[in-house]
Parts: structure tokens; C-alpha cells; sequence
């Protein structure tokens, strides 16, 4: 689940707090005029006050003078300010002129707090880390399919039980010992003894053995049709076994660069791995900025501060589209489905699967999309395009504001009696989408209450405590469809033939049996309407004309950025 | 010694006081018209409090009304001041979010100044240790932000109207006692309120009738204080998401929903930012007229208006 937009708070509190001692101050100065101890009999009220109206007056005479000096001021001091940290950039551009440059600067949104990647969660470390600094034994390409990596190939037993893996020859870390089979074998041996992050996804795995240099064997004690996709994230990296270092602000990987920096909540430099086995990365340098604020990060990118900017919002985006002499902006695919979850468990009005499909018929999902600017896709289903199963649903529930009022009308709810809910989901979406929902929900007589809470409430009311009506939260994991097989995920969905034929998929020994079942089961869990999907957010990026090999597809998990070249603009 | 407070309004006919009360307010209003910034603040909130009203019945679309495919739209004879990111009509909003406003300033006004009073009758209490225990207390407390203490009850309560008015209300009440208090403590030494004890007037009649007069001028000043500072709270505590829940519409609602947008959109921030510095301005300034205009020392027309009062 991505969260998003910490930093916005800041900004507020600052503003209110001189708010509040702008008001308290002129108050203490004119008490300040009155003595307050003794003698205060002395002194009759009638001077007192009239000393203090003549102050008052004073003030007001000069006042405005003052504060419009002041203003002046100010503003003449910000546009210096921007002039001369505009010209310092302008220098340092032409200064880089000649062909491609040397570095590259991309602007992301969300920062990782360490590069611990075995113990800290979150995505952003995964879109850093994985391919740039540190390999898996098999990586995905731009459609999320499995390819080499440190292993060059494969083979798997026909029972699906065992792996063969074939290393790369003459691999080496970068700090220049050798990556070997030994590497690997204790890289996942570590991994599933100390149940590191996403150690799970491994659960299958019964031994890790390495025969040679350069072959390594994995077997399972059943088929698992997802392993080798598991692989390429987090459970397949490669580590040194005989380094040592700080996890949390080190990184010593074989992939094509290290850290040369790490600040965090603020940038990462990475540089060239000069010890690197396959290809040199085509620019030494990549400098990554991070801004949780939208509108610095736009400034950013105006300023010349970023040449690449993902994610961007498609609105944000729309001056770098209506410039295309220097801009590109375009969207990317992504596993991003944004689930109206709907509480399928007893006791609440959607348990009622008339009340669920009455929902879905009454979304207008290309409005939805529209709103946001247009770049995302409708999604009918559980399973994005770019996951094993996929198969277009949209055409199941299109919009019908008539039959969803003819359903709600079949299960007892009317204008007069309409049905009411609480729609919660957390605040890093915004509040218009729920303003949407409750609008056009409105039209087939629900009552949306709408209730935009912090991520945590969101994650310990629905998600822990399963008490909601309606939730809005943006799945963005792949390959995550078996949370429908599991009737104690939030959703409450209990269907046996849905958790059968995902069990199936997953113990299946080839990739188009287990695709065939996961489709069935994704056609059930759609048609049962127990959820709905509003949307599959694409990731819109921005980046200067002169940037080229900048991966689209995905890359707020997955950035690999060993192509990535920059010629800027004579 | 002036001005001794009139005792005599208690022995006035019960008809006589609020024709007196309306005759002074009239000459209030009067005054403060008169003075150019005074007549911005009236027609300023005069119009506020319509456009609330108005709101209850009637706005140009509805605020429900939400259109995908019709967001951020420029100003137009249909959407006078545009659409928001929903599609919804950006001047309807405003005028909803008028009378949330008007609804927190005047709730967090009077509780501020029901907190404040009581603070001040703690602080001139003739118990020493009360006295002296609430001057700490009060030091103490003024220490902690506004927003810290929204932030806090924001826990249990989650983003409401509520929180806005406890934490701002909190926060100005302390701030009223602590500058109400020297003029407080002068009425309090005084030998009028002596007298007043000396002839068995009780300590809550001594405090109404002679105390809270002295200090209506700063209290007038700080409450008006408070109302404009409570605009700014609301709009800053909406934008942290603690203040006014989604979907209740509120000027800091409006601000908070478009600055993301504020380079590409700009006006969509302008005009709800434009309302609230109007109406923050106003507050401020009917605070300061209606003090000059309200108090008979500096208000010469209303010593003539009002016979029994004299120098």
C-alpha cells in the first residue's frame, strides 16, 4: 500500500503556530504599559486606558507603512533569493552541456527511512535497491516477466519440485569479492532462518544447495507456480557473505552501482560499480532527490533541479504536456488497483450481494478516471494487466444507475429508506474521490458517510479490526490475488471455489495452467462483486526531452536504471 | 476615583434597561460606521452572516453535485468561480463553507470567553493560593501551540468542528486571562469593589458587576482577536486534516483541496484564500471599533446618549 504526502503537515503547523503568536503579541505590549503590581490604585483607570488608545493610535498612524516596508521586503529578498539559485543551476547545466551527461538527478516521491532491505518494509526500497545496487537471482522485465539475472538460466523438474539454477561466470561484488554459488545458497538460508522481509514467499522452499561454483538447487516440498516470481523481489537478492558493513546506511551488492551517499528522507547517490561483471551502466552518476511535496517537486523539475520526475499526477503533469519541445511526460503500467472494499462478512447491508452489485452498477468508472486527469485505466477485476491471470472484466458491471436501483429496491432499500454507509479509507488519497463515490452513489439513493482517517486508523479499524462498511485503499503489490483465497483478509470473502482454484494455481507446474486458473477464479470473486476496483493507477512520469532508458512501467517498485542517459538541450 | 459602574441599572424598570441596552447598541453601530475601517468590518460580517443564511437554502449548484469530466474548470456564467478537482461548483462551496465559519468563530468565541472569565475570576480570587497557583498554571499552559493540543484531542475525537473549537477555545481563553488580568486586578483593589464587599456584596456579584465591566475593552479586543485567529485555525487544522471532517464545507476545506494545485490552478486557491484573509481582517477590525465605539471614554456620543452614565 503506498503512503504518501508526510510532509504536508509541517508546512501547516508552522503557518498556525506564528499565527497564534502574532496575535498574542500586540496584546503583551500594551499590558506591558500598565503596572501591574502595587500602585495600581494609585493610577486611575481613565489615564490608564487613555494612555492606551493614544498608543493604539500611534500605531495605527505608521502601521501600514511599516508593514507594507516589510512586505516589500520580503518579496524583494525571495526573488534575489530564486535568481540567484536559478542562475547557480543554469551555470551548472551548461557546464554539462557536451553530449550525454555524467549525472543524471531523478525526483522520487517517497524516501526510504534506512537500506536495511532485509528488515525494512516498504516499496521504496525495493524501487531503489533492487537491479541498481543489489541482484536477485532472476529479475523482471518491463512487463513483469521473469529474466536472467545473477543465474543465466534455469531448469525446473516436471513435478515442479526442484530448480536448477546456472550462475553467471566471473561475477564479483563491489567490493570486489567473488559472487559465487556459496553466496546464494547462504543469501536465501539466511533469509528463511531469520525470516527476514518476505521471507514467506519462500515457504515452500525445503533445501537450498549449491553443486560447483556456479549451480545452484532449490527444492520444494510442493509445487509453487509463483517461486521464481518471488525470486526476483526481495527473497531472490544476492548478499556477500563475508562483508561486513552498516545495513542501514551501506549497501554492498553486485549490482551495477553503490551507494555513494545515502541522506534520508532526502537523496541517494549512487555511483558507478567500477567492479561490475556485466555491462557498465551508461551514466556514472544518478543522483536521487526525494520530495514528499508535489509542488516542490514540480518546481524541481521547472527549475532543472530533476530531469525525471515519477511519480507525478496527470494535473501536475499538464504544463510539462503542453511543452513538448522539452518535456515528455508519459504513463507507465502498474499493479495499482485502487478496491472499493466492500465488508462481505455477516452483519453488515454488503453482505447482501444484491446491495455489493448495486455498487458496482452505480460507479461510473471512466468519470473516475476522467477526474483524475485520464491517464489511469478502468479495471474490472482483481488482476491488473500486468499480472499472470489477466483477463478484461470492465464489461461485467458497466454503469447502470437503473438496475442498481432496482437491485437496492430487491434488497429492501428505497428513496424513502435509503441505505446508509460509512465509506473509510485513509487520507493520502484525497478527499475527492470519496466526494465523488458519495455523489454518484447518491443518484441510486446510498448515503455515503464519508470518513477520511490517518493510514494507521485506517489500518487498525479496517484492516485489523474488519469494522467498516465501505474502504478505499490502493493495492499496488503484484501478484497478491490470493488475499481473495483467504476468508480472514479484511474483504471477509468466504468463497470455497475461489479458494480452491487458487490453491491450484499455485501448486500448478506450468505458467499456463496456473494463468487458466487464476482467471476462473478472478471471473468468480468479479462477478460476486466482492469488491469493486475503481481504477489501475498508471504512473505518470515527467522527465526532460534529453532523458532516454528511464523505465515507465512500474517503477515505483522496480527502477532499474542501468540504461538511463541524459543529453541536455544545447 | 470615575466611573463607578452604575449600581443603578439593577434598580432600573425591567423595561427601561433594554430599551437603554438597544439605544446604546444603535449608538454603537452608529459610531462605528461613521470611521471607515468600522463600516468595512459591519458590511464585511453583515454580508458573511447573509451569505450563511442564504446557504441554508440556497446555493447555485449543488455541493454534491460532482462531475469528472468537467474538473478545474476556468470561471464561467455557469460555475462563477470554476470547479474543484470533483467537478463541483468552487462558489457554492464558499458559500456552504460561510456558515461553517461563522459556526467556529462564534462557538469557539464564546467558549474562549466563558474559559477566559473564569480564569480571571480565579486569578483576582482573594484566596492568595488559588490566585497565584492559576498565575503558574496559566503561564504553563500558554506554552503549548494551538495546533499540539488540536493534534491531541484530534485522538479521541477524531476531525470535527469540536476539536477546532476546544483546542482554539483553550488556547484564546488562556491568552484573554492573562491580558485581561492587570486590569482585573486593578478593579479588584479597588475601593469601590471594598465598598461594594464591605456592604455584603458576594464575591460573584462583586465580579459582574464590577469587574467584567473594567475589562470589557480588552476583552472586546481579544475575543475579536480570537474570532480572526480561529478563521486562520480552522483553515490550517483542515489542511492538517484534524480540523473539519471531509466532506463538511468549510473555507479551509476548499483551500486545503486545491493548494496541491496551486501551480497549474492558481485562482482555485485564490478565492477561498481571498475570503478568509477579508474575513480575518474584518474581525480584526470590528474588534478594534467596536472597542473605541463601546466604551464610554472614548465614545463621547455615547455618555450623551446614555443619562445616568456621566464622568
Amino acid at each position: 500500500m503506498a503512503s504518501q504526502q508526510g510532509a504536508h503537515g509541517t508546512d501547516g503547523a508552522t503557518d498556525n503556530n506564528t499565527n497564534a503568536h502574532d496575535a498574542q503579541q500586540p496584546n503583551a505590549a500594551n499590558t506591558g504599559t500598565n503596572p501591574t503590581g502595587t500602585g495600581g490604585d494609585a493610577m486611575s483607570t481613565d489615564a490608564s486606558l487613555a494612555a492606551k488608545t493614544k498608543k493604539n493610535g500611534g500605531w495605527k498612524n505608521h502601521g501600514p507603512w511599516i508593514g507594507l516596508v516589510i512586505v516589500i521586503a520580503i518579496i524583494a529578498a525571495i526573488i534575489i533569493g530564486v535568481r540567484v539559485s536559478n542562475a547557480h543551476m543554469d551555470a551548472k547545466d551548461e557546464a554539462n552541456a557536451s553530449a550525454t551527461a555524467k549525472t543524471v538527478t531523478i525526483g522520487l516521491k517517497l524516501a526510504p527511512t534506512n537500506l536495511d532491505i532485509r528488515n525494512t518494509a516498504g516499496s521504496s526500497l525495493d524501487q531503489i535497491l533492487i537491479g541498481n545496487v543489489y541482484e536477485g537471482l532472476v529479475a523482471r522485465n518491463s512487463k513483469n516477466e521473469v529474466v536472467p539475472a545473477i543465474a543465466k538460466s534455469w531448469d525446473v523438474s516436471d513435478d515442479g519440485l526442484t530448480y536448477t539454477f546456472h550462475l553467471n561466470k566471473d561475477m564479483t561484488f563491489s567490493n570486489g569479492d567473488a559472487l559465487t554459488a556459496e553466496d546464494v545458497v547462504w543469501s536465501l538460508d539466511e533469509l528463511i532462518h531469520k525470516q527476514y522481509h518476505d521471507a514467506d514467499m519462500l515457504k515452500n522452499v525445503e533445501t537450498v544447495g549449491a553443486s560447483g561454483d556456479d549451480t545452484v538447487v532449490l527444492t520444494l516440498s510442493k509445487p509453487y507456480s509463483e517461486l521464481l516470481w518471488a525470486l526476483t523481489g526481495r527473497a531472490g537478492l544476492v548478499f556477500d557473505k563475508d562483508a561486513t558493513y552498516v545495513a542501514k546506511t551501506q549497501a554492498v551488492g553486485s549490482g551495477p552501482y553503490t551507494v555513494e551517499s545515502f541522506t534520508p528522507n532526502d537523496s541517494i547517490v549512487l555511483k558507478e560499480n567500477t567492479k561490475y561483471w556485466g555491462a557498465k551502466p551508461k551514466t556514472p552518476t544518478i543522483v536521487i532527490k526525494y520530495y514528499a511535496d508535489d509542488n516542490a517537486a514540480v518546481n524541481a523539475l521547472k527549475s532543472g533541479a530533476v530531469q525525471v520526475l515519477a511519480p507525478i499526477t496527470a494535473q501536475l503533469a499538464e504544463p510539462f504536456e503542453k511543452d513538448p519541445a522539452k518535456y515528455v511526460v508519459e504513463a507507465g503500467e502498474g499493479t495499482d488497483k485502487y478496491v472499493l472494499g466492500m465488508n462481505n462478512a455477516k452483519g453488515h447491508p454488503t453482505a447482501d450481494k444484491k446491495v455489493r452489485q448495486a455498487i458496482r452498477y452505480a460507479i461510473d468508472h471512466d468519470e473516475l478516471v476522467a477526474a483524475r486527469g485520464g491517464a489511469d485505466k478502468t479495471l474490472g477485476g482483481p488482476i491488473p494487466s500486468l499480472d499472470p491471470g489477466y483477463e478484461d472484466l470492465t464489461k461485467l458491471y458497466p454503469h447502470d444507475a437503473d438496475k442498481a436501483k432496482a437491485l437496492l429496491k430487491e434488497a429492501g432499500y428505497t428513496k424513502e429508506h435509503p441505505l446508509k454507509l460509512t465509506l473509510t479509507y485513509p487520507n493520502t488519497y484525497g478527499s475527492e474521490i470519496g466526494d465523488q463515490l458519495r455523489s454518484q452513489l447518491k443518484e441510486v439513493n446510498i448515503d455515503v458517510n464519508v470518513n477520511v482517517v490517518e493510514f494507521s486508523t485506517w489500518l487498525q479499524d479496517v484492516y485489523t479490526d474488519k469494522d467498516y462498511d465501505l474502504s478505499l485503499v490502493d493495492h499496488n503489490e503484484s501478484h497478491d490475488f490470493t488475499q481473495w483465497s483467504n476468508p480472514d483478509y479484511y474483504y471477509g470473502y468466504d468463497n470455497k471455489d475461489v479458494q480452491q482454484l487458487t490453491g491450484e494455481a499455485l501448486s500448478a507446474t506450468s505458467d499456463e495452467e496456473r494463468d487458466e486458473k487464476l482467471a476462473k477464479a478472478a471471473r468468480i470473486v468479479s462477478e460476486d462483486a466482492a469488491a469493486d476496483w475503481l481504477l489501475n493507477y498508471r504512473v505518470t512520469t515527467a522527465m526532460d526531452k534529453g532523458v532516454e532508458g528511464f523505465p515507465l512501467n512500474m517503477n515505483q517498485t522496480y527502477l532499474p536504471l542501468w540504461d538511463v542517459t541524459y543529453t541536455p538541450a544545447k | 476615583m470615575t466611573d463607578t459602574p452604575n449600581n443603578g441599572t439593577t434598580t432600573a424598570s425591567a423595561t427601561g434597561a433594554p430599551r437603554g441596552f438597544m439605544r446604546r447598541a444603535g449608538v454603537v453601530i452608529r459610531t462605528m460606521w461613521a470611521r471607515g475601517t468600522g463600516r468595512f468590518a459591519l458590511i464585511v460580517l453583515g454580508a458573511w452572516i447573509l451569505v450563511s443564511l442564504v446557504s441554508l437554502v440556497w446555493t447555485p449548484h449543488s455541493i454534491w453535485q460532482t462531475n469528472g469530466y468537467h474538473v478545474w474548470a476556468r470561471p464561467s456564467a455557469d460555475h462563477w468561480l470554476g470547479t474543484d478537482g470533483t467537478g463541483a461548483d468552487v462558489f457554492s462551496w464558499l458559500m456552504a463553507g460561510s456558515r461553517t465559519n461563522l459556526l467556529i468563530v462564534v462557538l469557539t468565541v464564546l467558549f474562549a470567553a466563558a474559559f477566559g472569565l473564569l480564569l480571571v475570576a480565579m486569578l483576582v480570587s482573594r484566596h492568595t493560593a488559588l490566585a497565584h497557583g492559576s498565575v503558574v498554571a496559566i503561564d504553563a499552559l500558554i506554552s503549548i501551540p494551538t495546533v499540539l493540543i488540536a493534534l491531541m484531542l484530534a485522538v479521541p475525537l477524531g476531525a470535527s468542528v469540536t476539536v477546532i473549537v476546544l483546542a482554539c477555545g483553550f488556547g484564546y481563553g488562556l491568552n484573554l486571562a492573562r491580558v485581561a488580568r492587570p486590569s482585573a486586578m486593578l478593579a479588584a483593589r479597588s475601593m469601590y469593589v471594598e465598598s461594594a464587599r464591605a456592604n455584603g456584596a458576594s464575591a460573584p456579584r462583586v465580579f459582574f458587576t464590577h469587574i467584567v465591566p473594567n475589562i470589557m475593552p480588552v476583552l472586546i479586543v481579544q475575543c475579536s482577536l480570537s474570532a480572526g485567529t480561529a478563521v486562520l485555525a480552522e483553515a490550517g487544522l483542515t489542511y492538517l486534516g484534524v480540523g473539519v471532517p471531509s466532506g463538511v464545507p468549510s473555507w479551509g476545506h476548499s483551500l486545503s483541496t486545491s493548494v496541491r494545485f496551486i501551480n497549474i490552478y492558481p485562482l482555485t486557491v485564490l478565492w477561498p484564500g481571498l475570503i478568509v484573509t477579508i474575513a480575518v481582517v474584518a474581525l480584526n477590525l470590528f474588534g478594534d471599533a467596536l472597542r473605541e465605539a463601546a466604551d464610554p471614554l472614548t465614545n463621547p456620543r455615547l455618555r450623551g446618549a446614555d443619562g445616568r452614565r456621566h464622568q
